[in-house]
C-alpha cells in the first residue's frame, strides 16, 4: 500500500513536507496517544511528578481500558529511534530523562496508533502549474474542496473557481479534474505501486463553464453568435430550469463521434445521444427513437477522462478525445470506451453532458460553493491584505484546514458558531500560560486536555453528530482558550500551532465530511461571501472578528446550501488501515526527527 | 308591467313531467323565479344547490339578483331547475374509476379545484378534465362491468371539508368502505395484467399522441356548457407538467396519481424511453408494488415520522449488531473465462469477509494463505441464472488496473445463491454483511428467483411475491423478451432500488421519468402561416417547438423567456406569437381547438408565475385572465 503519491519513496515525500504539515502530523500522533496519557500516568504513577495524575481528571477516560490493553504489546523496533526525539517547538526548557523517556513512549504509542488508525492518510506532492511542486498530507476525509482550500493556502493564488485538482496518467495519456465533492484518498489509493499518475493543481476552464454560460451547453444548437449576449437573468433561468426541478435535465446532445472499436485499431462513426440515464447510439439504418439507441455506457462506474495525442496513440481521427473507464483501471483496457470528436468544443460539450449526467445537481453545488470562495478571498485579499498575509477564507471545514497545520489568521476568523459567540473574539494568549493547561511538559505541541478524548473512540464517529449541534455547556463560562469538548467527536485533532485557532474554531469543529445533518451548525464561509455570490451586489464590509448577534442570521443562507453537500464518506468497514505499516513508521520517525533537528 | 308565463322544466318531477308554467313580469328578478317555481312544484326538500339553465343560450343563470329583462329572458326561453352539482364518473390516472358530485354550473377550472379538495390532491391547477377516448363498442365489453366507487355522498367541496390529523378528509373516514376508497387512492394500483395493457396500447406516432390534447376540456367554460351530461365519464389528468411544491407528507394521493400517470404513459409509451430506462422503471414499479403491500401508507403526522424513523433507526443499529454471521462461507466452483477459450470450471473453497471474497484450494487450506483475494468494493455484478436449468451462476466484473476481470461464481442452490449474491452486491457498494440491509437483500433476490419459477397465468395481476415481468413492460418489451429474459435485466436494475422506501421509490421513478428527453411536451398538429404542410408543435413548461411531422425531428425552438406577447385571432383560428428579436410566428391548429392551445401556453406561464408567490392560494383571477378566451375578456 501507498503512504505516498508522487514520490519514489516515502522518506522523500516526509521531507518534502513543509514543516506545518510535519507537526500537524506530529500533533495528530501526540493527539492520538495523549489519550492514552492516563495508562501511562498510573503505569508511572510511583516515582513519576505529580503533572500527568494532575491531567487525569481533566480527560474523559471512558473505553480506555481497551487501548490500553492492546498496547501492552508494544513492539521494541522504534523504540531506539524514539530515543531522542528532538524538543517540539513549544516544549518547556526543562527536560529531565524520565520525561523523555515518557515522550519516548507516548510517540512510539501514537505511531502504533496511526498504524491501526481507522483514518487514512496520504503524502501527496501536487504539481502546481509553474512547475513547482506542494506536498501535501490528506486525510481519506477530506474531499477536493478541502484539499484545494489548503492548496489555495500554500500557493497563495487567487481562489478563482477554476482551479482544479486533476489527475494524470502517462500510460493512458489521460487527464481528469476531480470533482470537488470527491474524496480524494480513495481514487489514488487504487493507483498502483509503481505508478507514474500525477497530481496537479491547475486552472481548468471547463470545469465550471457551464454555469458560467449554460446557453452554450443547453442551446448548443443555436448560433453561437446569438447566445454570446444572453442576459445573466436568463442564463440564471436556464440554471435553475436545468438544475432546480426535481431532476437534473441533461443537455441534449447528439452527433456524431467516432468509436474506437472493441479490440480493434479502427475507429467507426456513430450517430451518439446523451441521455440522463447514459450513453446512446442509433445503430447503422435505424431511428433516432428511443426504443432503437443502442446504450454504449451508464455512468454509474465510469468517469469520464480527457485525452491526450491520441492521433499517434491510438490512430485517433483527431486528438479530440475522451475515454470512459472504471477509475480502477489504469491500462489500456478493453473495458475502456474511446471516443474522438470532430473539434475542442465539442468535446467540452460531450465531456460537460456526462459529467451534468453522472454528477447532477452535485455540480452546480460545487460551483455555487466554489464561487463563494472566491468571492470570498477576493473580498478578504482586499480588505485584509494588511493583516494578514495569506488573506484566504477559512475553509469550510476547519479540521480539513488544520490537518495541515494551519491556524487561520484572527482576522479571518469570523466562524464562530452562534452559541460560541460569546468568548471573546481573538485573545490569543499562549497555550502555556492559560490555566487550564496543566503543566505537562510531556506535549509536544501545547494540547489542550479535552482533544485528547478525540482517540477515546475508537471508531471514527458516525456521519451524525448530534452532538455537536448541542451547545456545549461547560464553555460558556470557562475563559476562552481550552477548546470545547465538542473536540471530542473528532478523530485525530491535528494542532495548529496557533492556539488562537481552537478557540476560534469552538463547536464548528467537525469533521472534514463537510455535508449534512449539521444545518445548525453555521458553516465557516464568511458573511460577506454570501452577499457577493447571492446578488452580486456589493459585499458587505467584513464583519470585525465574530461579532456576536449577527453573525448566525448572516450563515442561513449557507445553512442551506451546505446541507446538499457531498454525502458523507462511507466508512462502515475502514478499509486499508495502514497494513505494511511497520516500516512506514520508522521511516516516519528518522524523518520527522531530521526535520526537526535541522533548524 | 304585463305579467308572462316562463316555462321551467323541474328535474325533480322527472323527465316526462310537463314543464312548470309560472306567471312572470319582466322585472322579476332570478331569485324570485327559483322561489316561484319551488312553490309551484310542492316538493319539499332542500334546493340550495339548485340554479336555472338556459337551455336555448346552453348557459346558467347564476346571478339571482339579475331581472328576467337584464338577463335577455323572455317567454320563449325555456329554463330548467337543476342542481349545480351532478354525479359524473371520474377516472383517475390510476385506473380507478369514482363516482362523485361535481359542479356542473362553474368554469371546470374551479369545479377541477373541488374535485381536487375532495380527493385531497393539492395543487389542482395542474390538473385538468378530458374526454376519454371514444371505445369501439364490441359486445364481449359489454360484459365487463366497471368498478366504480360511489362517493357521491361526500359533502359538497364548495363547503368546507374537516380534515383528520393525518390529512384525510374526515368524510372518508366515515365508513370503511370509504376509508377503503381513499386508500385505494393513496396507494399505487397493483401492476396490471399484461393484457390489459396490450389492450389500452395504441401504435403511437407523434400525430396520435397530438389526438389526445383534442381531448380537453375548456377551462373557462362550465361542463353543463361542453356538453357533459350527468353520469358522464370524464378523466382527470395532470394537464401541466410542472410539480410545484411536492412534499410527500402532504401528498399521498398526489403523488400516487402522479406516479400512476407517470406509469401509465412508460407502459403504453406514450413517452418514448430506451431499452435500459425501461429496465429502470420496471424495477421500481416491482418494488413500488411490493412495498405499498407491505408498508402501510403512513399518513402525514410529522410526530408520526419522527418516531418512525427513530423506530426505524433503532431496527438498523439492532439488526446491526446483531448479526452475528459476518462472514458467508462455502465451496464453489470459480471460472475465469479468457477470450475465446473457456477455462474449465473448478471447486474451490470459497470464503466471503468485509468486502472481499477469498479463496482456497479446500477447507483444509482455508486457515492458509488464500490462492486468491478478490475486492469486490466498485465491482459490478450480474446474475446468471436459470431456475430451470438448476444454474446459479454470479458473475461479477472486478475492476483492476489492468481493467476488469471477469469472474463467474457458480453456486450449488438457490438458497447458497441468493446469500451470496446478496452479499457481492453489498460488497460492491462497499457494503460488508453486517449491513443490515443484508437480509432483505437475500429476500429480494429469492422473490425474483420466484418470479422465475412461476410460469405466468393469463391473468397475474401481482398479489403477492409472484408477478409476471411482462406486466412491468410496455408491449414493445413483452414481445421482444420472454418474461424468462426479462427476469434477470430487471433484477440487475433492481439491485440500485431496492433499499428505496415507497416514497423514496415513487419520487425516483417521478425523477428518471421527468429526466426523459420528451417529458413535458405536449403536442398539437399545427399548420404554420405561409406552410402547406402540417407540422407539430410541441408545448413545454418553458418552451415551444417546432417538430417535422415526417422525420420527428425538432426544427425550431422557442422559449417562453423570449416571448413579448401572443395572440389568438377567434375567428380565423389562428394563434399568432411575437418572441424577442423582431421573430413572428402564427399557426392554425389543426387537431385541438386553439383555445387548447392558448390555454397551455398562458397555463405554463401561469405555472411559472407560482414559485415567486409566497402564498398558496390559487390566483384564479390571474389564471383565467392568462387562458381564458374572447369570452373572459
Amino acid at each position: 500500500m501507498n503512504f505516498s503519491i508522487g514520490f519514489t519513496d516515502l522518506n522523500a515525500s516526509l521531507h518534502d513536507l513543509e514543516d506545518n504539515d510535519l507537526d500537524a502530523l506530529m500533533a495528530d500522533l501526540v493527539a492520538d496517544i495523549s489519550a492514552t496519557e492516563e495508562k501511562f500516568a498510573t503505569e508511572r504513577d510511583t516515582f513519576k511528578g505529580s503533572a500527568p495524575v494532575a491531567q487525569i481528571p481533566s480527560q474523559p477516560q471512558s473505553n480506555f481500558n481497551l487501548i490500553a490493553s492492546t498496547d501492552t504489546s508494544r513492539p521494541a523496533t522504534s523504540s531506539n529511534s524514539i530515543a531522542a526525539p528532538p524538543p517540539p517547538p513549544t516544549s518547556k526548557p526543562s527536560k529531565e530523562e524520565l520525561e523523555e523517556q515518557m515522550k519516548a513512549d507516548k510517540i512510539k504509542l501514537a505511531l502504533e496508533k496511526l498504524k491501526e488508525a481507522k483514518v487514512k492518510k496520504l503524502v501527496v506532492k501536487v504539481e502546481i502549474t509553474d512547475g513547482s511542486s506542494k506536498t501535501l498530507m490528506v486525510d481519506e476525509r477530506q474531499t477536493v474542496r478541502d484539499v484545494m482550500d489548503n492548496l489555495f493556502e500554500k500557493t497563495h493564488c487567487d481562489c478563482n473557481v477554476d482551479w482544479s485538482v486533476c489527475e494524470t496518467n502517462p500510460d493512458l495519456q489521460t487527464e481528469r479534474a476531480f470533482e470537488d465533492h470527491e474524496n480524494l484518498v480513495e481514487p489514488l489509493s487504487t493507483w498502483t505501486r509503481d505508478t507514474e499518475n500525477k497530481v496537479l493543481f491547475q486552472e481548468k476552464k471547463d470545469k465550471y463553464e457551464v454555469f458560467r454560460n449554460p446557453q452554450n451547453f443547453y442551446m448548443w444548437k443555436k448560433d453561437k453568435k446569438s447566445l454570446k449576449d444572453m442576459k445573466d437573468k436568463d442564463k440564471e433561468q436556464l440554471l435553475e430550469e436545468n438544475f432546480c426541478g426535481a431532476s437534473v435535465i441533461v443537455p441534449d446532445l447528439e452527433g456524431i463521434l467516432y468509436l474506437k472499436e472493441d479490440g480493434k485499431k479502427s475507429w467507426r462513426q456513430r450517430y451518439f445521444l446523451l441521455r440522463a440515464s447514459g450513453l446512446y447510439y442509433s445503430p447503422k439504418g435505424k431511428t433516432k427513437a428511443s426504443r432503437d439507441l443502442v446504450c454504449l455506457v451508464q455512468f454509474d462506474n465510469v468517469n469520464v477522462y480527457y485525452c491526450k495525442e491520441y492521433r499517434i496513440k491510438y490512430k485517433a481521427p483527431t486528438d479530440h478525445c475522451f475515454i470512459l473507464k472504471h477509475p480502477q483501471i489504469q491500462k489500456e483496457s478493453q473495458y475502456i470506451k474511446y471516443l474522438c470528436c470532430d473539434d475542442v468544443w465539442s468535446m467540452t460539450l460531450w465531456v460537460t453532458g456526462i459529467r451534468i449526467a453522472k454528477y447532477g445537481k452535485q455540480l452546480y453545488d460545487n460551483y455555487k460553493a466554489a464561487v463563494r470562495k472566491a468571492a470570498g478571498s477576493a473580498t478578504w485579499a482586499n480588505r485584509t491584505i494588511q493583516t494578514s498575509s495569506n488573506a484566504s477564507t477559512p475553509s469550510p471545514t476547519p479540521k480539513a484546514k488544520a490537518a495541515n497545520g494551519h491556524a487561520s489568521h484572527p482576522a479571518v476568523e469570523t466562524k464562530g458558531p452562534g452559541n460560541q459567540t460569546s468568548f471573546p473574539p481573538p485573545p490569543p494568549p499562549s497555550m502555556e500560560i492559560l490555566p487550564p493547561q496543566p503543566p505537562d511538559p510531556m506535549l509536544p505541541p501545547p494540547l489542550p486536555a479535552p482533544s485528547s478524548t478525540t482517540k477515546v473512540n475508537k471508531f471514527p464517529p458516525p456521519p451524525q453528530f448530534p452532538q455537536s449541534s448541542i451547545p456545549p455547556p461547560p464553555t460558556d463560562d470557562l475563559p476562552p482558550p481550552p477548546p470545547p469538548p465538542e473536540d471530542a467527536e473528532q478523530p485525530p485533532d491535528f494542532l495548529p500551532p496557533p492556539p488562537t485557532s481552537m478557540t476560534s474554531y469552538g463547536g464548528a469543529a467537525l469533521p472534514p465530511p463537510p455535508p449534512e445533518p449539521l444545518a445548525s451548525l453555521p458553516p465557516p464561509p464568511p458573511a460577506p461571501q454570501n452577499f457577493a455570490s447571492a446578488g452580486g451586489a456589493p459585499p458587505p464590509p467584513p464583519p470585525p472578528p465574530p461579532p456576536p448577534a449577527p453573525a448566525p442570521a448572516a450563515y442561513q443562507p449557507t445553512n442551506s446550501v451546505r446541507k446538499v453537500a457531498p454525502s458523507p464518506p462511507q466508512r462502515t468497514t475502514p478499509q486499508l488501515a495502514a497494513p505494511s505499516g511497520g516500516d512506514f513508521m520508522s521511516e516516519l520517525m528518522t524523518a520527522m526527527q531530521k526535520k526537526r533537528s535541522q533548524p | 308591467m304585463a305579467a308572462w308565463d316562463l316555462s321551467v322544466s323541474v328535474e325533480e318531477l322527472g323527465p316526462d313531467a310537463p314543464p312548470l308554467k309560472i306567471s312572470v313580469t319582466s322585472d322579476l328578478h332570478i331569485g324570485g323565479v327559483i322561489l316561484k317555481v319551488v312553490e309551484k312544484s310542492q316538493i319539499k326538500q332542500d334546493w340550495s344547490d339548485h340554479a336555472l339553465w338556459w337551455e336555448q343560450k346552453q348557459q346558467w343563470l347564476l346571478k339571482p339578483s339579475w331581472t328576467l329583462d337584464k338577463c335577455g329572458i323572455h317567454a320563449d326561453a325555456r329554463l330548467c331547475l337543476t342542481p349545480q352539482h351532478k354525479p359524473l364518473r371520474l377516472l383517475l390516472p390510476s385506473g380507478v374509476t369514482l363516482r362523485l358530485r361535481a359542479c356542473f354550473s362553474s368554469p371546470v377550472f374551479r369545479c377541477v379545484t373541488g374535485l381536487c379538495k375532495l380527493l385531497n390532491i393539492r395543487r389542482p391547477e395542474e390538473l385538468s378534465l378530458l374526454w376519454p377516448v371514444e371505445e369501439k363498442k364490441k359486445k364481449k365489453d359489454k360484459d365487463v362491468e366497471e368498478e366504480l366507487y360511489d362517493i357521491t355522498r361526500a359533502p359538497l367541496p364548495s363547503s368546507i371539508i374537516p380534515k383528520l390529523a393525518n390529512g384525510m378528509p374526515a368524510f372518508f373516514a366515515e365508513t370503511p368502505e370509504t376509508e377503503a376508497v381513499y386508500k385505494m387512492l393513496a396507494v399505487s394500483q397493483p401492476a396490471p395484467a399484461p393484457e390489459t395493457i396490450a389492450k389500452l396500447y395504441r401504435s403511437t406516432n407523434i400525430t396520435e399522441k397530438a389526438h389526445i390534447n383534442s381531448r380537453w376540456l375548456d377551462s373557462s367554460r362550465s361542463l353543463l356548457q361542453q356538453g357533459v351530461k350527468e353520469n358522464d365519464k370524464l378523466l382527470l389528468r395532470f394537464k401541466y407538467y410542472t410539480f410545484h411544491d411536492i412534499s410527500p407528507q402532504a401528498d399521498a394521493v398526489r403523488l400516487t396519481q402522479l406516479y400512476e400517470q407517470a406509469r401509465w404513459a412508460i407502459l403504453l409509451e406514450e413517452i418514448e424511453c430506451t431499452e435500459e430506462e425501461m429496465m429502470v422503471f420496471a424495477a421500481l414499479q416491482y418494488h413500488i408494488g411490493k412495498v405499498s403491500l407491505t408498508e402501510q401508507f403512513v399518513a402525514s403526522c410529522p410526530a408520526m415520522d419522527d418516531l418512525d424513523s427513530a423506530l426505524q433507526c433503532l431496527e438498523v443499529k439492532m439488526e446491526g449488531e446483531s448479526s452475528a454471521d459476518d462472514m458467508l462461507v462455502s465451496s464453489m466452483i470459480y471460472t475465469q473465462p479468457k477470450r475465446l477459450t473457456l477455462k474449465g470450471y473448478k471447486q474451490y473453497w470459497f470464503t466471503f469477509k468485509d468486502t472481499t471474497i477469498s479463496y482456497f484450494k479446500s477447507k483444509e487450506e482455508s486457515c492458509k494463505e488464500p490462492i486468491q483475494q478478490m475486492n469486490l468494493k466498485g465491482c459490478e455484478v450480474a446474475p446468471d441464472v436459470s431456475v430451470a436449468g438448476q444454474k446459479f451462476c454470479i458473475r461479477l466484473l472486478i475492476p483492476g488496473p489492468e481493467g476488469m476481470n471477469e469472474v463467474y461464481l457458480r453456486c450449488e442452490h438457490e438458497q447458497q445463491y441468493s446469500r451470496w449474491m446478496a452479499a457481492c452486491r453489498l460488497a460492491s457498494k462497499g457494503k460488508t454483511l453486517a449491513d443490515s440491509s443484508f437480509s432483505s437483500e437475500v429476500q429480494s433476490i429469492q422473490s425474483f428467483l420466484a418470479m422465475q419459477k412461476t410460469t405466468p397465468s393469463t391473468n397475474a395481476a401481482q398479489t403477492d411475491e409472484s408477478i409476471n415481468t411482462h406486466s412491468l413492460v410496455s408491449p414493445r418489451y413483452q414481445k421482444k423478451y420472454k418474461p424468462k429474459q426479462l427476469t434477470p435485466r430487471i433484477l440487475e436494475a433492481y439491485q440500485n432500488v431496492a433499499q428505496l422506501s415507497l416514497t423514496d421509490a415513487i419520487q425516483k421513478f417521478l425523477q428518471i421519468w421527468q429526466a426523459l428527453p420528451d417529458f413535458g411536451l405536449s403536442y398539437i398538429v399545427v399548420r404554420f402561416k405561409g406552410c402547406r404542410k402540417d407540422e407539430v408543435l410541441g408545448i413545454a413548461n418553458n418552451r415551444l417547438i417546432r417538430i417535422d411531422l415526417s422525420v420527428g425531428d425538432v426544427v425550431k425552438t422557442w422559449r417562453y423567456n423570449t416571448m413579448r406577447q401572443w395572440n389568438v385571432n377567434w375567428d380565423i383560428k389562428q394563434v399568432a406569437i411575437e418572441f424577442d428579436g423582431n421573430v413572428n410566428i402564427a399557426f392554425s391548429c389543426v387537431t385541438a381547438d386553439c383555445k387548447i392551445v392558448h390555454e397551455y401556453i398562458g397555463g405554463y406561464i401561469f405555472m411559472s408565475t407560482r414559485s415567486r408567490e409566497q402564498s398558496n392560494t390559487l390566483n384564479e383571477e390571474l389564471f383565467h385572465k392568462l387562458t381564458g378566451g374572447h369570452e373572459a375578456l
